[in-house]
């Protein structure tokens, strides 16, 4: 464990110096981009006093897949959360997108929300809407005319192959299905960047890989995916970074 | 053909969240609706009841007036009455009627008969009308009643009786009032509950909104135009169901000279309801909070 955070350190200080000087870091260590989330020396401790997160420094460059791993509690969806503005750091330094994420505004966190594409374990959908109501619901949060929504829907709908269910109510679809409406809800308005939360934690295997391929796809178009999982096994067949928190603190950092 | 399936299809009636979109109506807004109803129209009847009273004491009268009589054979002290009579506290004038204008009065309350007025006139007493100021003490029909007895001269008691139901009625009105504005906070705080009871059913769609970044004002106005409509909805119902009732006692109220007119009430309810219920949204809405709020 010492050693692998000994390689974690003199790795992350590369990082540190690369970000200070403004030089862009690498993506897969071959092509060059520019970070989309910096954090140096993260902290974040509940009002009760937990330690949730504890110096967690990190780049996370423009279109990468990024891999969050770790046990129960290790503090993945802590630092999703943190991507959207959902909880803010107690210390530390931590950009996303723009923002500086410890002297973000409201108006800021909603703006960074509405860039930011969201995909939870349970999916959060509406039951009581339909398909095409519950993907076109962020598009009406960014104030899109009812005309141009159905064939924009239409297409993201397309896209995770559902155009077919646009009038259908989620609870008439699988367990998979609802996973890529969630998809679909989470790119539809093109987001520079999309955090999944265990989004395959309640599917079995081919349905989980069908949804990875997905969020792959959307990876190779451009768009930044962060991904908490348990699933390790989904490496094997779509690689990307790897991450691996481990009570609260970052214990590995690699390409698989 | 593109065209074509990038319409909503016209059995699918859109029900997007937020904004300026009514959520559906259901049976927890129906029963705040009757409730609201059933209150504004008895809040309605009596304020019915209390302008029907108002116009059977005369109050619609600018000024609360009295009479005082004085036999004929005392005409000559009539001056000296006038004189004490305007001494007294909270008498604002004393016109002397002469007894021809007052013959003339009689004569057009009873309808324009054939009444021989000079003839009439010699038969009535002289008259003296005192009217009063607004702000009178409690003593003051004792007051009246004394200097007139001290000329031999009569006031006119019904009309004193009249005066104390006009006072009672000013009393009455206060608690009307107060009982209105109590009733508009207990209308408020039910629709306050209906919204808090559909707020919680739709807990998840209020979060999901804010997790895509929808501003404050677009998470709760459905639910602010949902109270306002609530409340408007209800006076208007309110208001309807005032007919039936001005309606039924129309006859009797007739009888007594008084004419109910219920679109005196239409705007004093409509602007109450929709108060209470923009009231109610906004009480309901003020503790809107999700896990991931901003400010949370």
């Amino acid at each position: 464990m010492l050693k692998s955070n000994l390689w974690f350190v003199s790795r992350n200080a590369d990082r540190v110096l690369l970000h200070r000087y403004c030089i862009p870091m690498s993506n897969d260590q071959n092509t060059v981009s520019k970070p989309i989330i910096t954090m140096q020396q993260l902290m974040l401790r509940y009002p009760t006093g937990k330690v949730a997160l504890s110096g967690v420094s990190l780049a996370i460059s423009q279109g990468s897949f990024v891999y969050l791993t770790g046990e129960s509690g290790a503090g993945k969806s802590t630092l999703l959360r943190m991507f959207y503005g959902g909880l803010k750091p107690s210390s530390g330094q931590m950009g996303v997108q723009q923002w500086d994420m410890r002297s973000v505004s409201e108006s800021d966190v909603r703006e960074l929300r509405q860039r930011t594409g969201i995909i939870f374990q349970d999916h959060k959908l509406l039951f009581s809407r339909t398909v095409f109501e519950n993907v076109a619901l962020p598009l009406r949060v960014q104030g899109w005319d009812k005309e141009r929504l159905v064939p924009r829907v239409r297409k993201v709908l397309g896209f995770v192959g559902l155009d077919d269910r646009l009038w259908s109510y989620p609870e008439a679809l699988s367990g998979g299905e609802q996973q890529r409406i969630a998809i679909a809800r989470a790119m539809v308005t093109n987001p520079p960047i999309i955090l999944a939360d265990e989004p395959t934690g309640n599917l079995d295997e081919e349905t989980a890989r069908k949804v990875l391929d997905l969020l792959m796809s959307l990876n190779q178009s451009g768009t930044t995916v962060i991904m908490a999982t348990h699933d390790l096994h989904l490496l094997t067949s779509h690689p990307g970074r790897v991450v691996q928190l481990h009570q609260g603190s970052l214990v590995g950092d690699s390409y698989e | 053909m593109s065209d074509r399936i990038n319409h909503v299809p016209e059995r699918i009636e859109l029900r997007l969240p937020g904004g300026f979109q009514l959520p559906p109506f259901g049976i927890h807004q129906f029963l705040a609706l009757m409730i609201v109803c059933v209150a504004l129209w008895a809040l309605g009847a009596v304020w019915l009841g209390l302008q029907g009273a108002q116009q059977w004491v005369g109050s619609w009268q600018g000024n609360l007036q009295l009479h005082v009589y004085l036999p004929v054979e005392k005409k000559d002290q009539l001056g000296d009455l006038k004189g004490r009579l305007s001494t007294i506290e909270g008498v604002d004038s004393v016109r002397y009627i002469n007894r021809k204008e007052a013959a003339l009065w009689m004569q057009n309350w009873l309808g324009d008969t054939s009444l021989d007025v000079d003839k009439f006139s010699s038969q009535l007493p002289e008259s003296l009308e005192l009217t009063l100021a607004d702000e009178r003490n409690d003593f003051i029909f004792s007051d009246i009643r004394d200097e007139a007895a001290r000329f031999g001269a009569s006031v006119n008691e019904d009309e004193i009786q009249l005066a104390n139901a006009h006072e009672l009625l000013q009393s009455i009105r206060q608690l009307v009032l107060f009982v209105s504005v109590i009733l508009a906070l207990a209308m408020a705080m039910i629709v306050s509950n209906t919204l808090r009871m559909i707020l919680l059913a739709r807990a998840d769609e209020v979060h999901l909104m804010r997790l895509l970044g929808a501003k404050e004002w677009f998470v709760r106005m459905p639910f602010i135009m949902e109270g306002t409509l609530l409340g408007g909805g209800a006076a208007l119902l309110g208001w309807l169901l005032l007919w039936p009732l001005v309606l039924g006692v129309s006859s009797w109220a007739g009888s007594l000279g008084i004419a109910l007119s219920p679109f005196t009430l239409l705007l004093p309810l409509l602007f109450g309801g929709v108060l209470v219920g923009c009231l109610g949204a906004m009480i309901a809405t003020a503790k809107l909070i999700s896990p991931d709020s901003v400010d949370s």
